[in-house]
């Protein structure tokens, strides 16, 4: 029993306390750290928050952030859905389409010209 | 598109344009999103899915609940739902029937429940469906037809499953298929063929799984794909599947127990740009294995123990991070930098055989280029350095020659200088002088009286005094560190350690921070 520990954790955690939320995940879950001005706390998700992407692996689950112009990404090098004013194409968000593709504004996505 | 908007506008009207969007199911809560409805039923304590679900559902969250069946009609009548989170439950399976209708989804959440196995009869039919994930379940097999109504996913997560093959025949249907994980599973074998409709396939994600062998031709057919991860496996041959990979940019089998690297092991594959092998018992590695390789900007060898000869790097000429640690090398060429002008750290060659080391070559002219900003060369049997070794790489701005032999070190060059370490060159005993570095902010010196001239004891404090301004200044520095990093002493953000250099760098401003510090005989009075 950790010192400080609380005895009511968020459900997913395996340890935790009350400063700081979540210290150990249950397996399977992702351990993310939400930051609130200064101060973190951690959480224990099945699957990251929007803007980080998962790695599982057999000690630990992590949370990274996705590329700047990635809304949410499936790893650091592809993206699935792109912030506004970039248009997704295989995995990448880009300014503008590549030659035969045109920006769609509504999906954010980069989709096959017209005939 | 536009049959979705026409049928929403006509349900609208049916439903009268001002009411509400149907009462929201407790205990879940409800947002309106234009004219559609946002419905977050997340750890409630459900049992089962609620109904009276508003059919202008777009978002539904019921993810860390108690569910562990869904009632065949639950999501009937929801034509507009988009995302369906059922994350976080008690499901063992979900039949075909359940999902039909949603031919608007687009995303679909299922992980971290104790699905054991996929519909194969009545295949889930979710024609739009972009993203699907399944990982972290206790599926073990994938029938042939289970896939065969998602036509247009992209991205599909199996990892952490108890798969023991790939399941190549449901793989069949998904050509429209982007990036995959498998990893965490108990594959041992990629057959021949394996992905040859997954043209579109860019990221492959096989890591932590069990396999020995790959078949020559597994990889056929992955026309676009540009990220292949075999780390953490069990492959015995060096993977020459890989050769059909022609866009492949980042590949990764470190952690396998591969003893040799063939000639022209790369040659298929042209865009590599990382490569990642540490952790394999290599003891031979082809004299052509890395040449050509234009893009490639990492090599990492670690644990390459038998290395004896440094490897061919022709035609490969954007190597920005080369580390053989702890390999065997006895010789380093003499145009060693001629092959790696752009590295930014040079090769760390840590646990080098140390008599074979013992000289640092004069570095040509032509290496003082601008990115050249560290090196690391600690951990080496260096006894001397060339007198002009630094003089062409002004923009030198860290050097660490960490435990080494060295008597004296050459200053002609390392004017530039920021962060320097010595520590554990026990026969350098000379002191420097405060111009030798005028931009020195980081030293680490063999001896704490080499401290002196940054005036670690210009105030004469008595040494009690001294000790303890001087701890109260490191706690503080501790203090704030600590409010930053309270516990999660394993976790890491690297946004906090930018903030802690720059607490660290903005404290350092006016001052100098030597170590080792000197002591409470304040050597520096009694030296002089």
């Amino acid at each position: 029993h950790t010192p400080g520990m609380s005895t009511g954790c968020q459900s997913g955690c395996l340890t935790c306390s009350d400063y700081n939320g979540c210290l150990s995940c249950k397996p399977k879950f992702f351990i993310f750290l939400e930051r609130n001005g200064m101060k973190q706390t951690g959480v224990c998700l099945t699957s990251c928050p929007s803007g980080y992407y998962g790695t599982r692996s057999p000690e630990r689950n992590d949370c990274t952030k996705c590329r700047p112009e990635c809304d949410s990404c499936f790893t650091g090098n592809f993206c699935t859905r792109c912030r506004a004013g970039f248009y997704l194409h295989q995995g990448k968000c880009l300014q503008s389409c590549p030659e035969g593709r045109a920006p769609n504004d509504a999906q954010r996505e980069c989709v096959p010209e017209c005939p | 598109m536009l049959a979705f908007f026409l049928m929403l506008h006509v349900l609208r009207g049916a439903h009268g344009a001002g009411a509400p969007l149907a009462p929201c199911p407790p205990p879940c809560q409800c947002q309106e999103s234009g004219m559609l409805l946002l419905v977050e039923c997340a750890e409630c304590g459900l049992s089962s899915v609620p109904d009276s679900l508003s059919p202008f559902t777009s978002y539904l969250d019921l993810s860390m609940n108690n569910i562990s069946e869904i009632q065949p009609e639950a999501f009937q009548n929801l034509p507009f739902l988009s995302e369906l989170r059922l994350s976080g439950n008690l499901l063992k399976h979900i039949p075909g029937p359940v999902f039909r209708g949603l031919y608007n989804l687009k995303v679909l959440m299922l992980e971290n429940n104790q699905i054991q196995q996929l519909p194969s009869e009545a295949p889930w039919d979710l024609p739009n469906l972009l993203s699907l994930r399944l990982d972290a379940n206790l599926i073990t097999e994938v029938p042939a037809q289970a896939f065969s109504g998602l036509r247009s996913l992209r991205h599909l997560w199996l990892d952490d499953n108890a798969l023991t093959e790939i399941p190549v025949a449901a793989l069949n249907s998904l050509v429209s298929l982007q990036a995959m994980t498998l990893a965490l599973n108990r594959i041992t074998h990629i057959p021949d063929y394996t992905f040859h409709n997954l043209s579109n396939l860019v990221v492959l994600h096989l890591h932590n799984n069990m396999i020995k062998t790959l078949g020559q031709n597994c990889f056929e057919g992955l026309h676009s794909l540009e990220t292949l991860e075999l780390n953490y496996n069990e492959l015995q041959e060096f993977p020459v599947a890989i050769r059909t990979l022609t866009k492949l940019q980042e590949l990764g089998f470190h952690n396998n127990n591969i003893k040799a690297i063939p000639e022209k092991a790369f040659l298929g594959n042209p865009l590599l740009q990382t490569i990642n092998f540490y952790e394999n018992p290599i003891h031979s590695v082809g004299r052509s294995a890395f040449q050509f390789l234009p893009k490639l900007h990492t090599l990492s060898l670690n644990g390459a123990m038998e290395i004896q000869e440094f490897p061919d790097l022709k035609g490969t000429t954007s190597l920005e991070i080369l580390t053989l640690t702890r390999a065997g090398l006895t010789v380093l060429p003499q145009n060693l930098l001629e092959k790696v002008t752009h590295c930014t750290t040079l090769p760390s060659f840590g646990h080098v055989v140390q008599q074979s080391v013992r000289t640092l070559p004069c570095l040509d002219a032509h290496l003082s280029h601008p990115v050249f900003p560290c090196r690391d060369l600690s951990w080496n049997g260096i006894e001397a350095i060339h007198a002009d070794a630094f003089t062409s790489l002004q923009s030198l701005v860290k050097l660490d020659l960490t435990e080494n032999h060295l008597k004296v070190l050459p200053l002609e060059g390392l004017f530039g200088l920021t962060h320097l370490k010595l520590r554990g060159n026990v026969a350098l005993s000379s002191l420097f002088r405060v111009e030798d570095f005028p931009q020195m902010r980081v030293v680490e010196m063999p001896y704490a009286y080499q401290c002196c001239v940054y005036g670690a004891c210009s105030a004469h404090r008595p040494a009690a005094q001294w000790n303890m301004e001087q701890t109260s200044e490191e706690d503080e520095l501790h203090k704030k560190a600590a409010a930053l990093l309270p516990v999660h002493t394993y976790s890491y953000d690297s946004d906090v350690e930018e903030f802690q250099m720059e607490l660290d760098e903005s404290k350092l401003q006016t001052s100098v921070q030597c170590t080792p510090l000197p002591g409470p005989f304040k050597p520096c009075e009694d030296m002089f």
